[in-house]
């Protein structure tokens, strides 16, 4: 079976425990406007523009010829600058033709036993560090046939799995992978759904159905919170994730983990012709940093483990 | 977890996972516990790098003195008149003495190997006024003594009698040349690069060596052809360990003299203590910690003043030292404390030795230290046991107290390296002051045997300068012999056996071009080869050619040394010199071989990554319009350019088997022309592959090439991939650099390799970045990698150290074996350092 990626990534360490190769799956139903990865969010493969590293068009100009949508590459002072996406069909034929990374194509197929042989590659890092595979996105249950077949091929050969997941999904997808999965990582948003609708584009019922039946399989879970100012950052809320965190989830969060707003993603957007929704927001970082401290600190003194960041240890 | 099961009870000053800092501080100079420590560092930094001229009017005197002398005598008598004159220096809270007959930091002259580029800066290119890499004359009246000087000497020098023996086709590749190798080092200076036998000096005294030398004058019979010449050696070898001792002997005596003028009591003491280890070690062995210190101190830089051969190494010091560590903690004679400010206050001193190289080998090789001070630790015994002591862990806090150039800190790593060694081991690197350096035992160890060692020698193994594996006291190794420019010869590859820019401009066309000569042979060109196998032949036939021209090169500058510059005081600390009566630069000791080193071959291997893809799988483009596009510099080739830098074509360093192959073909290619070929001493040429900072400098003289550098442009470094002004073509991260590196035998490289890697710091932030760094190292070294070393430091940093050096200016950053002070770097290796692929996560 073939899945859409975005990137396999190695010696990350970002996602999940020790050194890990992760996938990044294309799709998504949400549309937060402080994703960095904007390139997961279409299910298609697309076109990505890099304008510093074109040629020009008169020196060059392969991508033109190759493009069989007339007027589909647009072009300023002989530079590629971005793509009519209404023209474009993603044949990815002027990703092909740029002699220079140029055109940068976002997704690609890969099969099951493809993406094992670039994993395999890495098995002793896993084993040395702890570590192993993460699937992520994009929302990697979009795909959750190939992440089955992918999680199991991995558990097969003793690689430890993780599934970064928004839980957006039909509970039967997680049930999919839920034999193969030894960890999820997963996002509290917004305990309001309307207010999770109104920034992400989709309530959050069947995320928080999903993530209580989650914690009943007795499976490892990481929640994440990305921080944003304004959105979710207040004590309201904060003080309901508690809530969820200790009642719902039955305080079954082996690590909570507050993931500071930061402005990561948008040479992606602009690659994609996509506008940065964060792009007006402006913040102190200290006095930001401090203030999700002081979150962290509250979750801790609800008897909830968090850290800022990636991690899940305090350093001695 | 695997790398949690081997434990050791050693630990050191601070527990073993104590954490430092991450990444470079500024305003923070107050690393160390002892503020007498970072008083004595500031106080080194402080100071300026100045020319003395004592030892240079010293050893002019006796040269004209003993003009009639035989060679051996007069370099021993030479050498006893510089320590019987020397000013000797005695600073403010010091606990070790003795430097190399200038005070500290400055440089003094070693007119013995070569003055002509001195005479020439010194009146056309002021060192003052260098670059990077400056000295200062402290007067005008110095300078205009230092030029008389040089005058005496002129024709008298090794470099002499190397440029008398050298023939066109030598010349033409060397630095006087094309610059295909570049033998600077010691044809200019002194050889250095070994480890001196610190246990036995330790256990025999000054005056045992000695006693050594007289017992072989005694067995010496007049039936020995070699009788005079061996006789004239021992007497050198006498001569200047008496003088040793009398030169100790003059600073017992300064000691005592300040000592009782001294008010303050608590120094009183210590000068007193000093004076009476410097009676005690002026002949006899070491009987304390503090004298085994003293005693190594005295002994490393007498042999500095002997020779300004730099890399003089310190050999496994945790072992050497340990004896005696031992008896005073058992004793109750010294605290753990005071056994740590000792260690440290002698990290500080081993900064003291400066040496001025010529302009040429400054732009290659530099800074301004005398360099290459590798200090090993940990490791496996003579058994095979794991060695790690309680000095290990100790040598690691000094060297994270300190944050110096010096020492080069190394640990060495094998598959039962304690948990404890490898989390202090990471705890300092990511401290981000570029020390310590890893060393993997299993294929050093193998590359030692290879040498010819038995297993237990081969395991005593301790690194030389960078990374050049080294039998203490056993090898006279040459290490670092030269810099071979693989990518210059690829021009000849690449263009009928000539440069790619070939033409009236260069200096050597009338001898060359003009006349229809090529510079190297004609082994065919782009525009005629019918296969890609036809290529790979023409490089097999370059590297002959100009391994024959370097190596035959490296035998004359070798036999040079031996004719004008023996060195009867170093050669008492090799086997075999004083059973047989032969000084080391004549073949004295065991293991003689010459150490060269290829740089650039990343740079090779993505052009022929080029050339095989492009012209001969793909058949997009013709060997000639490749030909033509660096001759041209790339000028009105953009597409190419931008293919050839492109993730659309195969690059060395991302665990790519079609790039990786050609690197490794790169790499066996140069180890197998060097390997075997007999050097003069009667060892044998080992190769090496690493650049140090050469890979700048060499860039300086290269033309465009095929991996998609322009002219003028760093080539490769060490063992790493490509960066070219476009990008880094390693693109997969660090599993993919270390797998690539991993895929070439590095035991065939008995002369080093070396692996560069930059992490950012958030990548080691928390105690799961270093444990993922200990897993890491571990998993890299399980493929069997001789070395490696991190640059914990973001290009931000670098970039805000060039904006405002003066906040700066003790930050230390990794360049190749060994750190350098950032802000003293040259503008060109600067840039080189910030663009090296920092990889992300």
């Amino acid at each position: 079976m073939n899945g859409i990626i975005f990137n396999i990534q190695h010696y990350t360490i970002h996602d999940g425990p020790g050194i890990r190769t992760e996938l990044f799956m294309k799709g998504c139903a949400l549309r937060c406007p402080w994703c960095s990865n904007p390139e997961g969010q279409s299910s298609r493969i697309q076109p990505g523009v890099y304008q510093s590293k074109c040629i020009s068009d008169s020196v060059c100009g392969l991508c033109r010829t190759v493009c069989p949508q007339e007027g589909a590459l647009l072009f300023a002072d002989g530079k590629l600058t971005a793509i009519d996406r209404a023209k474009c069909t993603g044949c990815m034929a002027c990703a092909d033709a740029c002699p220079a990374d140029a055109i940068k194509p976002w997704g690609r197929e890969i099969s099951v036993e493809e993406a094992m042989r670039e994993i395999r590659r890495d098995k002793g890092y896993y084993d040395r560090s702890g570590g192993g595979v993460t699937v992520s996105g994009g929302e990697p249950l979009q795909q959750a046939g190939f992440v089955e077949e992918l999680l199991r091929a991995c558990k097969e050969e003793g690689i430890h799995t993780c599934c970064e997941s928004t839980l957006n999904v039909p509970w039967e997808k997680v049930e999919q992978i839920l034999p193969w999965t030894d960890l999820f990582i997963t996002d509290i948003k917004h305990m309001d759904s309307a207010v999770h609708k109104d920034f992400s584009g989709g309530g959050n019922e069947r995320i928080i159905e999903n993530q209580k039946k989650l914690v009943r399989t007795g499976k490892d879970i990481i929640a994440r919170i990305p921080v944003i100012p304004g959105v979710n950052d207040d004590a309201a809320n904060i003080e309901a994730t508690a809530d969820y965190i200790l009642e719902d989830l039955e305080g079954k969060v082996r690590t909570l983990q507050l993931l500071s707003f930061m402005r990561l993603g948008e040479e992606k957007y602009r690659s994609l012709g996509m506008p940065y929704g964060m792009a007006d927001l402006k913040i102190d970082r200290p006095e930001f940093q401090a203030h999700v401290s002081e979150i962290a600190d509250y979750f801790n003194s609800r008897g909830i483990h968090c850290l800022v960041g990636t991690r899940e240890k305090e350093e001695s | 977890m695997i790398n949690q099961t081997v434990h050791t009870n050693a630990r050191g000053l601070e527990p073993f996972d104590q954490v430092y800092s991450l990444g470079y501080e500024v305003g923070h100079g107050d690393w160390s516990p002892f503020p007498r420590v970072n008083r004595l560092r500031q106080t080194f930094l402080d100071r300026p790098f100045n020319i003395d001229i004592e030892r240079f009017r010293n050893v002019t005197e006796a040269y004209q003195v003993y003009e009639r002398e035989p060679v051996k005598l007069r370099c021993a008598k030479a050498f006893e008149s510089i320590l019987m004159n020397a000013t000797l220096y005695i600073y403010d809270e010091d606990l070790i003495l003795g430097e190399i007959a200038a005070p500290a930091k400055a440089s003094p002259q070693y007119p013995e190997f070569s003055v002509n580029w001195m005479l020439y800066e010194a009146l056309y290119e002021p060192f003052e006024e260098r670059e990077h890499d400056q000295f200062y004359f402290v007067s005008e009246e110095d300078r205009q003594e230092f030029i008389e000087l040089c005058k005496w000497w002129q024709g008298k020098a090794v470099d002499d009698q190397v440029d008398a023996y050298l023939d066109d086709d030598q010349l033409k590749g060397s630095q006087s040349g094309k610059k295909i190798f570049q033998t600077n080092l010691y044809h200019y200076g002194g050889v250095g690069h070994y480890v001196m036998n610190y246990e036995k000096i330790l256990r025999v005294g000054f005056a045992g060596m000695a006693a050594e030398a007289k017992a072989g004058m005694a067995r010496l019979s007049k039936k020995d052809p070699d009788y005079a010449e061996k006789k004239v050696f021992y007497e050198a070898v006498i001569i200047c360990h008496e003088a040793a001792i009398k030169y100790i002997q003059r600073y017992a005596k300064l000691a005592e003299e300040m000592a009782a003028d001294c008010t303050d009591p608590a120094r009183k003491q210590e000068l007193e203590q000093m004076a009476a280890n410097c009676r005690q070690v002026a002949g006899g062995p070491a009987k304390t910690f503090w004298q085994a210190l003293q005693l190594f101190n005295f002994a490393t830089t007498l042999t500095q003043i002997e020779s300004n051969g730099h890399s003089v190494s310190y050999g496994r010091m945790d072992q050497w030292l340990y004896p005696y560590y031992e008896a005073d903690m058992q004793s109750g004679e010294i605290t753990k404390d005071f056994a740590q400010e000792l260690l440290e206050v002698t990290y500080v001193k081993m900064n003291n030795p400066t040496k001025i190289r010529d302009g040429g080998t400054a732009k290659v090789r530099q800074g301004r230290g005398f360099g290459g001070e590798c200090l090993t630790i940990g490791g496996v015994d003579r058994d095979g046991n794991d060695a790690t002591n309680d000095l290990t862990m100790m040598l690691l806090d000094a060297s994270v107290h300190t944050r110096m150039m010096c020492p080069w800190l190394l640990v060495r790593m094998h598959e039962n390296t304690p948990y404890e060694l490898k989390v202090k081991t990471v705890e300092c690197i990511r401290a981000g002051y570029g020390h310590p350096k890893i060393f993997n035992d299993a294929p050093t160890i193998a590359a030692q045997m290879s040498k010819g060692m038995p297993l237990e020698e081969a395991r005593d193994y301790a690194i030389v300068g960078c990374v050049e594996p080294n039998s203490p006291g056993r090898e006279y190794g040459w290490h670092d012999g030269s810099y071979i420019n693989t990518v210059k010869f690829m021009e000849m590859v690449l263009n009928g056996g000539r440069c790619l820019d070939c033409g009236p401009h260069c200096a050597r066309w009338e001898k060359c071009g003009a006349l229809g000569k090529a510079l190297g042979p004609d082994t065919g060109s782009l525009e005629t080869y019918q296969s890609f196998d036809e290529v790979l032949e023409s490089v097999d036939k370059q590297f002959d050619y100009w391994v024959d021209q370097m190596c035959s090169t490296m035998n004359i500058v070798d036999r040079a040394h031996r004719d004008r510059k023996p060195l009867p005081y170093a050669s008492a600390f090799f086997d075999g010199c004083l059973e047989d009566g032969v000084d080391v630069t004549a073949g004295g000791t065991v293991y003689n071989g010459i150490g060269p080193q290829a740089s650039g071959l990343a740079t090779c291997a993505d052009s022929l990554a080029v050339i095989k893809q492009l012209v001969f799988d793909e058949k997009r483009f013709t060997g000639a319009q490749l030909l033509q596009a660096v001759k041209d510099n790339w000028e009105g080739h953009e597409i190419l350019y931008a293919l050839v830098n492109s993730s659309k074509v195969h690059h060395f360093g991302n665990d790519d088997d079609y790039a990786d192959e050609l690197f490794r073909f790169m790499f066996e290619c140069y180890c197998r022309h060097l390997s075997g070929r007999p050097t003069i001493r009667g060892g044998e040429f080992t190769p090496g592959v690493y650049s140090v900072s050469a890979n700048v400098g060499m860039g300086l003289n290269t033309n465009a090439s095929l991996d998609g550098r322009k002219a003028g442009e760093a080539i490769s470094d060490n063992m790493g991939p490509v960066h070219t002004r476009v990008g880094s073509h390693d693109i997969c991260g660090p599993i993919a650099v270390a797998h690539s590196v991993s895929k070439v035998d590095h035991s065939l490289a008995t002369n080093g390799t070396l692996l560069n890697m930059k992490f950012p710091q958030d990548a080691v932030a928390g105690v799961e970045g270093r444990d993922n760094l200990v897993s890491f190292i571990d998993e890299y070294l399980s493929g069997d990698p001789m070395h490696i070393q991190f640059n914990i430091m973001s290009s931000e940093t670098m970039r805000a150290a060039q904006k405002h050096p003066e906040h700066y200016k003790d930050m230390l950053v990794r360049v190749a074996g060994y750190s350098a002070y950032f802000v003293e770097l040259g503008k060109a290796l600067q840039e080189d350092l910030i663009n090296r692929t920092e990889l992300s996560f």
